[in-house]
């Protein structure tokens, strides 16, 4: 498979503009700026079918095209960088090894909403990728492809670095954008949404690093070569981050559609020390668990992670061995979210901290009858009931331990202590 | 404004465009429960209390950011809706401490309240509760219990909204998240007493009222503000016939849902102190007391034989107390000079949201009774001093305690006169110069009308009773009036405004019943505060 997203990334200083072009890079930038209408560029994305890599799978092209034409007011285009969700790692890569790729990419973007201001917002733990991106910056701009009158064709854009303060909410688009704005890292409620009420009130786009890291080579190539990739439903390629009990960690490009068993047992090289698969969360910790048996048949798209009751997220793909003692496993999300609730809804502020506290009593060998039920209620009232997406995020992990390891947490109840972690 | 026609609850509602569904059910009648919702303050959306079903939309929706449509059809009652409801009042409790035995906020608490209509179940919550702060002084009003702020932000927004003086934030994430004074601010704004009112249960509590009455036992009386022309809606709640606290009462032509900190505390300096019980008339050695007859007698001849004569009435008198003063006066000697007294002072521009520069609540209606000329009292006082009249009569103000505003004069002045009546509710300095005191009431004794600044009437109701041996103002003017062979009687606040309504032009046609309790604008006026 030709590589879409990872390209570059293994070439020696990739992260150079001088190696970045000899690989054909700001090629996208020149042809959209000299050859193509800004609605041109909006259209050739629609085309690729490709969807956001942030973890909602929102169309990109379609995104870009609700930005209103005739609002006076300025608008910005940002390249959320917080990732920060537990299992994920790919968007680190490409930010610190293909840093030209990601702004080509946000340049793109910014050129077809005509905006003249966009902005980078970088977790604030990843501070290597700060200095590679802002140097990345300094080069684009000194070679003229940002600034003022870029490549002589009239068009203006800065493109600024920002970087978070270290939390999770901070990656959620309207989290981000109230941190951007100075304000405390609180998403808004919608409506209105971005695109029409975003950043300072103007209309705004915030797409995923990875989403825009794949623009310039749909823009150079066209969308035809990108939807070629892929399945009915899911254009192109994937990175997935894996991590947990598996042979060969890291990062991964997979074409859409690719066999899921194949991919942790052949490409990953399988669970490691010959343990068996227990169970493998693959789209970041937000998504729910899979069982060992539940991934046969299971291929790497949107479409098939659903089917198989889960999702395709940020493609965070944890996998625990036969070792692993699931009640903590589940805890630890737990107490992951309840420590990153903004805190501004009730159900969220209240009920992570409450399922933390009982995951926590269950595995400390304190559970008792009711517990599990309370946890589903607990996390049934929380999920689609919040300001923001996290209450999901936070809820459905949790329901999804119980419900496929109950056994193994009624053990912890009844025996009152936890066998595997004596 | 664009109508648009929506069901909730089956029932067909009209409403217009822009509106949300709780404004929309707000106004057919319909109350949906809520938190963080204030309809002053922006939408927060963050308490989620007003859940609500609508038809073909999948999740449950927010009341108070979802706008009305055309056909659109909710439902506030439904098992989903209920039992999402009774889940958000679940989490609201759990890290909540229930000390309601020892909280202000019980008896009009929204947790207690919807607790009873919507959940009414035992806690599934067996952990430890999470700590907060228990008694914070935020200010010199507001005292804060981080145990049981429910984090509507309704305070924080007030703060960032209203008065824009941003001593509040949320601080913290998740479970500890809390309310706090940014770091060097107190909430000290002119305004700052309101966010009591708008915190939806006990979090914040009001230092002056705290732990003074159970609310429940509190009675309501609905009146306007005493502490200066702006007039703003209250509510008098005393309790064994003493006041004990103002709230604002919602009146969007004048105060929409606010009162300044000045005015809500105003009551203490105009109740406090011993009462006058008895008419006071002077003798060789000084006041004593004596019979209501006596005394209007003595007035009477005294100030008779006392012309050239002056009359000061105070601006928190109302206006029919102001238009038989100056029938009065009149009827005494056509040459009584009249004025109405006034004070005012620079606002800062937080304080000019809502206050007047003045404190004399109907400065404006008492002129219009005739009670007073296009001046006020300060020309009138200045030819005190000069030493142009013989007898004054003056009424609620105590003219000869002004600090560092001429009172050392005016008592000079007052001394010298021949003959001074006062009517006052306590024996005031200038009480005590004169040779009768009449013992009146106070604002909150008092049934009547002020006018404010913009000339909108507003009608006073007495709260509490004034004590034995004291007269409504009214009755003692009416008293007088009769004595000097009035032919027209006065039975009450209510009658004497239907001889305003006869005699003054502004004011014609004007009824008691018209007045109501949100106030009418006299002809000609438009302007709203
Ligand atoms: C709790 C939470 C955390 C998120 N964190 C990230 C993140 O770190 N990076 C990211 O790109 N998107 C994150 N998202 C998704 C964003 O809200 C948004 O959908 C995404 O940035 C849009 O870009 P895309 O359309 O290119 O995916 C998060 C969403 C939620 C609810
Ligand atoms: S769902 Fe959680 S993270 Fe999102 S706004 Fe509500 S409290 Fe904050
Ligand atoms: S103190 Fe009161 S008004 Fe402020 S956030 Fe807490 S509950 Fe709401
Ligand atoms: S603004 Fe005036 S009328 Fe209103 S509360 Fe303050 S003192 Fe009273
Ligand atoms: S009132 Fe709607 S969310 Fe609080």
């Amino acid at each position: 498979m030709e590589k879409v997203l990872l390209r570059n990334v293994d070439a020696p200083e990739s992260h150079t503009l001088e190696v970045y072009r000899a690989r054909g890079g700001y090629r996208a930038w020149e042809k959209a700026l000299r050859e193509m209408a800004p609605e041109r560029v909006t259209d050739e994305v629609k085309a690729s079918n490709l969807r956001g890599r942030g973890g909602a799978g929102f169309p990109t092209g379609m995104k870009w095209g609700f930005v209103p034409k005739d609002n006076p007011k300025p608008k910005y285009v940002v390249c959320n960088a917080d990732e920060s969700e537990p299992g994920t790692f790919k968007d680190r890569l490409l930010i610190e090894k293909d840093p030209h790729a990601v702004i080509e990419g946000t340049m793109i973007a910014a050129y077809a909403i005509q905006s003249h201001t966009a902005f980078i917002y970088i977790r604030g733990e990843l501070s290597f990728g700060a200095t590679v991106l802002q140097n990345a910056l300094d080069e684009a701009e000194r070679a003229g492809y940002l600034g003022k009158n870029i490549l002589g064709t009239g068009y203006d854009l800065d493109v600024i670095l920002h970087r978070g303060a270290g939390a999770y909410i901070c990656g959620e688009e309207t989290g981000l954008l109230a941190s951007l704005e100075g304000g405390k890292g609180w998403p808004k409620v919608k409506p209105p949404f971005p695109a029409t009420h975003g950043l300072f009130g103007c209309p705004t786009v915030v797409n995923n690093v990875e989403t825009l890291a794949a623009v310039p080579w749909i823009i150079d190539r066209g969308a035809a070569q990108y939807t070629a990739l892929g399945t009915e439903k899911s254009k192109g390629t994937k990175l997935f981050s894996v991590s947990g009990h598996i042979q060969r960690p890291g990062v991964y490009e997979v074409e859409m559609g690719y066999s899921f068993k194949r991919f942790l047992e052949e490409d990953c090289g399988g669970v490691r020390n010959g343990k068996k698969l227990k169970g493998v969360i693959p789209g970041g910790a937000s998504m729910p668990v899979l069982r060992a048996e539940e991934i046969d048949g299971v291929t790497m798209d949107y479409e098939s992670f659903q089917a198989a009751g889960t999702l395709l997220g940020s493609g965070g793909v944890i996998v625990m061995d036969d070792s692993t003692c699931m009640v903590r496993a589940a805890w630890n999300i737990a107490r992951f979210f309840a420590h990153e609730s903004c805190g501004q809804c009730s159900p969220c502020r209240e009920g992570c901290h409450w399922m933390e506290k009982i995951f926590r009593r269950i595995e400390h060998g304190e559970g008792r009858a009711g517990d599990l039920d309370l946890i589903q209620s607990i996390s049934g009232n929380i999920a689609g009931n919040t300001i923001c997406p996290f209450g999901d995020a936070a809820s459905w992990p949790a329901a999804a331990f119980i419900k496929k390891y109950r056994e193994e947490f009624e053990e912890h109840i009844t025996k009152k202590k936890c066998v595997r972690m004596e | 404004m664009d109508p648009v026609k929506l069901t909730i609850d089956g029932r067909e509602v009209a409403a217009t465009k822009g509106q949300t569904v709780i404004q929309a059910a707000a106004e057919a009648g319909i109350s949906i429960p809520h938190y963080c919702y204030h309809p002053k303050l922006a939408i927060a959306g963050n308490c989620r209390m007003c859940l609500v079903e609508i038809e073909k939309m999948p999740k449950l929706q927010i009341a108070c950011n979802t706008q009305v449509a055309e056909g659109m059809a909710v439902k506030t009652q439904s098992a989903k809706v209920v039992e999402a409801r009774r889940a958000v009042m679940e989490f609201l409790l759990i890290n909540h401490p229930l000390d309601c035995p020892i909280c202000d906020q019980a008896g009009e608490c929204r947790l207690q309240d919807y607790y009873m209509e919507h959940d009414l179940k035992g806690s599934r919550f067996e952990e430890r509760k999470e700590r907060d702060r228990k008694r914070e002084i935020f200010g010199p009003h507001v005292v804060f219990d981080g145990e049981r702020c429910v984090k509507c932000t309704r305070c924080v927004r007030f703060v960032q909204e209203v008065t824009r003086t941003e001593e509040l934030t949320v601080v913290n994430r998740g479970d500890q998240s809390t309310i706090a004074l940014f770091p060097g601010k107190i909430l000290d704004n002119p305004l700052s007493a309101n966010v009591v009112d708008i915190c939806p249960v006990g979090a914040l509590t009001d230092r002056d009222f705290r732990f003074k009455v159970r609310v429940w036992y509190l009675k309501k009386t609905a009146s306007v503000c005493p502490g200066c022309s702006t007039g703003c809606n209250v509510s008098v709640e005393s309790y064994q016939n003493r006041i004990v606290r103002f709230k604002p009462r919602v009146n969007e032509a004048v105060n929409s849902h606010w009162i300044c900190d000045e005015g809500r505390y105003c009551f203490h300096s105009l109740t406090d102190g011993e009462r006058l019980s008895a008419p006071l008339i002077r003798q060789e050695g000084g006041l004593v007391p004596t019979d209501w007859e006596t005394a209007l007698h003595v007035a009477l001849s005294g100030l008779r034989a006392a012309a050239p004569l002056a009359g000061i009435v105070s601006g928190r008198n109302t206006n029919e107390e102001a238009f038989l003063f100056a029938r009065l006066m009149k009827r005494l000697s056509s040459e009584a000079a009249l004025e109405v007294f006034y004070r005012e002072r620079a606002l800062t521009e937080t304080e000019k949201i809502l206050m007047s520069p003045d404190r004399s609540p109907n400065f404006r209606g008492a002129r219009d009774m005739g009670a007073g000329t296009d001046g006020n009292h300060n020309s009138l006082a200045a030819r005190l001093l000069e030493g142009k009249f013989r007898g004054a009569y003056l009424v609620g103000e105590d003219l000869a305690a002004l600090e560092g505003d001429g009172g050392i004069e005016q008592r000079r002045a007052l001394e010298k006169l021949a003959f001074l009546v006062v009517q006052d509710s306590r024996l005031t300095a200038t009480a005590k110069l004169a040779h009768v005191v009449l013992p009146a009431t106070h604002f909150g004794e008092k049934e009547g009308t002020y006018t404010n600044r913009r000339g909108r009437v507003q009608k006073l109701n007495a709260a509490v009773v004034p004590p034995a041996g004291a007269l409504q103002d009214w009755q003692i003017f009416a008293r007088l009036l009769s004595k000097m062979g009035d032919g027209r009687s006065f039975a009450g606040p209510a009658q004497i405004f239907q001889a305003i309504s006869e005699e003054i032009p502004a004011y014609r046609g004007l009824t008691y019943e018209r007045v109501g309790d949100q106030g009418v604008l006299l002809a000609g006026e438009t302007k709203r505060l």
